[in-house]
């Protein structure tokens, strides 16, 4: 699926999702001293960790780019050292693999805001899947249990949906988005004017 | 990554990084699926072995390292501990209700997680990224097109930090951090982010052109200037874990 | 002669622009010939040497078409930039790297990395070196050797020196003057003093991105002065020029002591607790133009982000009279302008940007509706207020980020090397508006490598040198300095 990505495509992916990789870092810090609180407002904060998949995507708009920038995000945290890194590396190719399975279904051809939410949301279905798995979420008492999902589902269509669509949108007022955006066939058939 | 973090190379450097990589992912699955705390706390010590006497650092930074192990021990359990489900009731007030059985539970989730902090951190510590793509590229076919990309964007991490400095000082200049309130929030956000995101993507689009104009092609088939193979360390090292973890096993059971 | 690269009616044009960049442009080129090619930024130069090349359209996507176009099969390309053509972390894993591209089997690399080294003189006492601790100029000629390892025909030159300073521009031309005598050579430069000696011919673009004349450089050069001038190109003798037609710098007044704007004493600077500038007793005046000169590395900047606090200091340092580390609001008094203009923009247009700092602090609408409106009138940015700042030119977005920086009247304005890879034009517009300032008495500190900039603008010169300010000169205006104190 990969298989149409250019070196440019690649490179400007990995550096994006190594930049929020760096974000990461330092949300971390916010998020795990929030996180002994218990009540859950950590998880609110939760969404930023799947804000690299949608703006790489949004930016390049290509096959592929969504689950490369996850994976590149995780491995930049991975091989700086973070002591969570491992788990973010399994974390990250899941939820990339969720958000891109979204931007699929739309055959790589809808940029619109609602589907960096659906994205948002699926990436953030694919991190409790995971949480099940490793975290063993499900033993919470019902009511916490709730209150975890709403706060998580809620950041992450804040943070990756809406706050990662408007991001690429003022990038795209900066002009620095044609630089990676194929161009279209309108552009080729200008050249035969006049 | 070792930014600044130089070491005296162990046998653990000379492992080959694909098959480190590779034992470091299966011992995570098999952490997954442990859920005997004593073997979780026996795999723990087998781990933390390595991590402290093999990984080549300095006792100082071995111990400052470790803070945030504990920070991750407690975060990852606590809220297990505090509302998880259970029975026999321990301790109760107000939402806070611990039982035995959530304090058990708590107690391996934290263990779980602090496994993957060592396993990755004693990775990170004793693997330099170059020469674990080379090896990706060589012993499990990677595309070198990833694996070169990666290698220029790790590049470009110190050069990324001190352009976020430039433009906190930039944005103490313009007045923006004196902006208050809610909105102020997002404009900060993006006063930050726009101009890294930006010149992040001038930046890696201009190598990657750089990279082309050096005659940088998808073949598979290139020279490598290190050529990456395997050692008897790697069997030491698989060894390490097949024998200790069956004896960590085979004490969990016995009680040990 | 033999044809080595040639276009014929090239079209190409930019995705999102309105009109084509090149029109039906032809050009050939020969073998061994040494060509350099000179017009306005944004003319296109660059974008020929990527279509020469095959840059585009392989690597880089941009519409275009060509009746015929022939590009060398061996050919090596450097870019301006030292910080974005190398993808790996040190010097030999670099030409490793081109090495490796062309199959060279690896018993062969090291020698030919050393070999490579050798021939652009970066003598590095151990080839396994962090490219991050090289300076530009080392890294340049990195750039060079890395080329050199594919065995070029051809070399194409994207302003190599663009980034340097002149110590460093002088050194890579010598090196590309050596490896380069054998190959043919097309070069993209604005500074070309250097440059002229080694090339024979010149292509003259215009703003259109049309060739205005193709020819024998000492023909270009005596035929089409007008034209350079008005391109702002670095030809020789342009300050000479300059400083004759401009009455503003002849009818200058000299400097006389009256508000004391800064002063410190026993100050340090420091980064990650180590101590990198040190300062005994410098005081600062209204009215003054001071600069800071020193080698690269050697402090310059420091001191700078020092007085703007950005590092921590210590010692005593006094702004307008107040005990600086007192000061509620330092920006209140003084600005900074950044060397990357792009760093400090911070709205989407170029009249919010203006404005910007005077919206924080809350100022009458109407207030900030006429200040905005004269610097834009003043910078001559009118033209271009609704446009987004990253949009802008490379001496447009210069213009906007002084502009910005110094609308709440700052007294103290502090500028990291702002003429830095400007045109002449710019550069000398630059100059006249900072001078301005100066004569309603602002203080301004500067950061240059300009010798003409020191002879001609400074009232004072403060020389650092390996983390110290060595010297603190007075310059009188009939161009000759005296010592004040050292």
């Amino acid at each position: 699926m990969t298989k149409g990505l250019k070196l440019t495509d690649i490179l400007v992916t990995i550096v994006i999702a190594i930049a929020f990789g760096i974000v990461y870092i330092l949300w971390g810090s916010v998020y795990y001293a929030l996180k002994p609180i218990g009540l859950h407002a950590d998880q609110f904060m939760y969404g930023m960790w799947f804000i690299a998949a949608n703006v790489a995507f949004f930016i390049i708009r290509k096959p592929g780019v969504a689950l490369l920038a996850e994976i590149a995000a995780a491995s930049g945290e991975f091989l700086l050292g973070s002591p969570w890194g491992l788990t973010v590396l399994l974390y990250g190719v899941v939820q990339g693999l969720f958000a891109e399975l979204v931007f699929m279904a739309f055959k790589y051809k809808r940029f619109h805001i609602s589907v960096a939410i659906l994205s948002a949301i699926a990436a953030c279905l694919g991190s409790v899947l995971m949480d099940f798995a490793y975290g063993e979420i499900g033993d919470l008492v019902a009511w916490n249990l709730t209150l975890f999902m709403i706060a998580r589902f809620l950041g992450s269509i804040l943070f990756a949906g809406v706050c990662a669509y408007y991001l690429v949108k003022v990038l795209e007022a900066t002009g620095v988005t044609n630089l990676v955006r194929p161009a279209s066939s309108k552009d080729y058939a200008e050249l035969d004017q006049k | 990554m070792q930014l600044d973090f130089s070491s005296k190379e162990t046998w653990l450097h000379r492992i080959n990084p694909s098959l480190k990589l590779f034992v470091l992912i299966m011992l995570c699955i098999i952490v997954l699926l442990v859920h005997n705390l004593l073997f979780m706390m026996n795999f723990t010590v087998i781990v933390l072995i390595l991590f402290l006497c093999f990984t080549g650092q300095p006792t100082k930074r071995i111990l400052l390292l470790f803070i945030p192990f504990f920070v991750v021990f407690l975060s990852t359990s606590s809220s297990l501990i505090f509302f998880g489900q259970g029975n026999t009731t321990w301790f109760k007030w107000g939402l806070i209700h611990i039982t035995e059985e959530s304090f058990f539970r708590g107690l391996l989730v934290g263990f779980r997680a602090l496994l993957f902090a060592i396993l990755g951190l004693t990775f990170a510590l004793t693997t330099r990224p170059v020469y674990l793509f080379y090896s990706l590229m060589q012993q499990v076919k990677l595309n070198p097109k990833y694996a070169y990309s990666f290698m220029a964007a790790l590049r470009l991490i110190p050069i990324m930090l001190e352009e976020f400095q430039t433009i906190q000082n930039a944005m103490r200049v313009r007045g923006v951090v004196r902006q208050t309130g809610i909105r102020s929030v997002f404009l900060k956000m993006k006063a930050y982010s726009i101009p890294m995101l930006s010149g992040s993507i001038r930046r890696a689009h201009r190598i990657a052109v750089a990279m082309e104009a050096k005659r940088f092609s998808d073949t598979r088939n290139r020279t490598y200037y290190y050529e990456i193979g395997f050692s008897k360390y790697d069997i030491v090292f698989i060894l390490y874990f097949v024998t200790l973890l069956l004896a960590g096993y085979y004490g969990a059971i016995k009680g040990v | 002669m033999e044809r080595i690269a040639h276009v014929e009616k090239l079209r190409l044009k930019f995705p999102g622009d309105t009109s084509l960049l090149f029109k039906d442009l032809s050009s050939t080129f020969y073998k061994g010939e040494k060509v350099l090619l000179l017009g306005p930024s944004g003319c296109g130069k660059s974008t020929l040497l990527q279509v020469l090349s095959g840059l585009i359209p392989h690597s880089i996507e941009v519409p275009m078409k060509a009746e015929e176009l022939v590009s060398p099969t061996s050919w090596g390309y450097v870019f301006q930039d030292p910080d974005s053509q190398f993808c790996m972390p040190f010097v030999d894993e670099e030409i490793a790297f081109v090495l490796e591209n062309i199959n060279v089997p690896k018993q062969q690399m090291i020698d030919r990395i050393h070999h490579h080294l050798q021939q652009v003189g970066l003598h590095l006492p151990d080839i396994h070196t962090s490219i991050q601790t090289l300076s530009g100029g080392m890294k340049q000629r990195l750039a060079i050797a890395s080329i050199l390892a594919l065995k070029p025909d051809v070399l194409f030159l994207d302003e190599p020196t663009a980034m340097l300073d002149p110590k460093g521009t002088k050194e890579i031309w010598n090196v590309l003057k050596e490896v380069g005598q054998e190959k043919t050579v097309i070069i993209v430069e604005h500074k070309i003093d250097h440059v002229l000696e080694f090339i024979e011919r010149i292509i003259l673009f215009n703003e259109a991105g049309q060739i205005i004349a193709d020819g024998p450089k000492e023909k270009i050069l005596s035929t089409y002065k007008n034209e350079m001038r008005e391109q702002g190109i670095w030809f020789p003798g342009v300050w000479e020029e300059y400083l004759d037609t401009t009455p503003l710098l002849r009818s200058r007044k000299p400097f006389e002591k009256k508000e004391k704007v800064l002063e410190v004493q026993n100050f340090k600077g420091f980064r990650q607790k180590e101590e990198k500038i040190l300062v005994d007793d410098l005081q600062a005046y209204s009215g003054e133009w001071i600069v800071i000169k020193g080698e690269n590395g050697a402090g310059k900047s420091t001191l700078l982000h020092a007085f703007m606090q950005f590092i921590k200091t210590t010692g005593h340092c006094e702004l307008v009279g107040i005990a600086i580390k007192k000061v509620k609001k330092q920006t209140d008094f003084m600005t900074f302008v950044f060397q990357n203009p792009e760093f400090q923009f911070v709205a989407n247009s170029v009249y919010e940007e203006i404005a910007y700092s005077l919206k924080v602090d809350k100022v009458d609408s109407r207030e900030i509706e006429i200040k905005v409106e004269e610097l834009l009138e003043w910078f001559q940015l009118v033209d271009h207020w609704d446009k987004h700042p990253y949009q802008l030119s490379m001496g447009q977005k210069r213009r906007l980020s002084v502009a910005a920086s110094i609308v709440k009247e700052q007294k103290l304005i502090l500028l990291d090397e702002p003429t830095f890879g400007q045109d002449s034009k710019n550069t000398f517009a630059l100059l006249e508006w900072i001078e301005e300032l100066r004569l309603k008495g602002t203080t301004i500190i500067m950061i240059t490598h300009d010798e003409q900039i020191i002879n001609n603008f400074a009232t004072r010169i403060w020389t650092i040198e390996a983390g110290k300010v060595i010297s603190d000169e007075i310059q009188s205006m009939n161009m000759k300095t005296e010592l004040v104190s050292v």
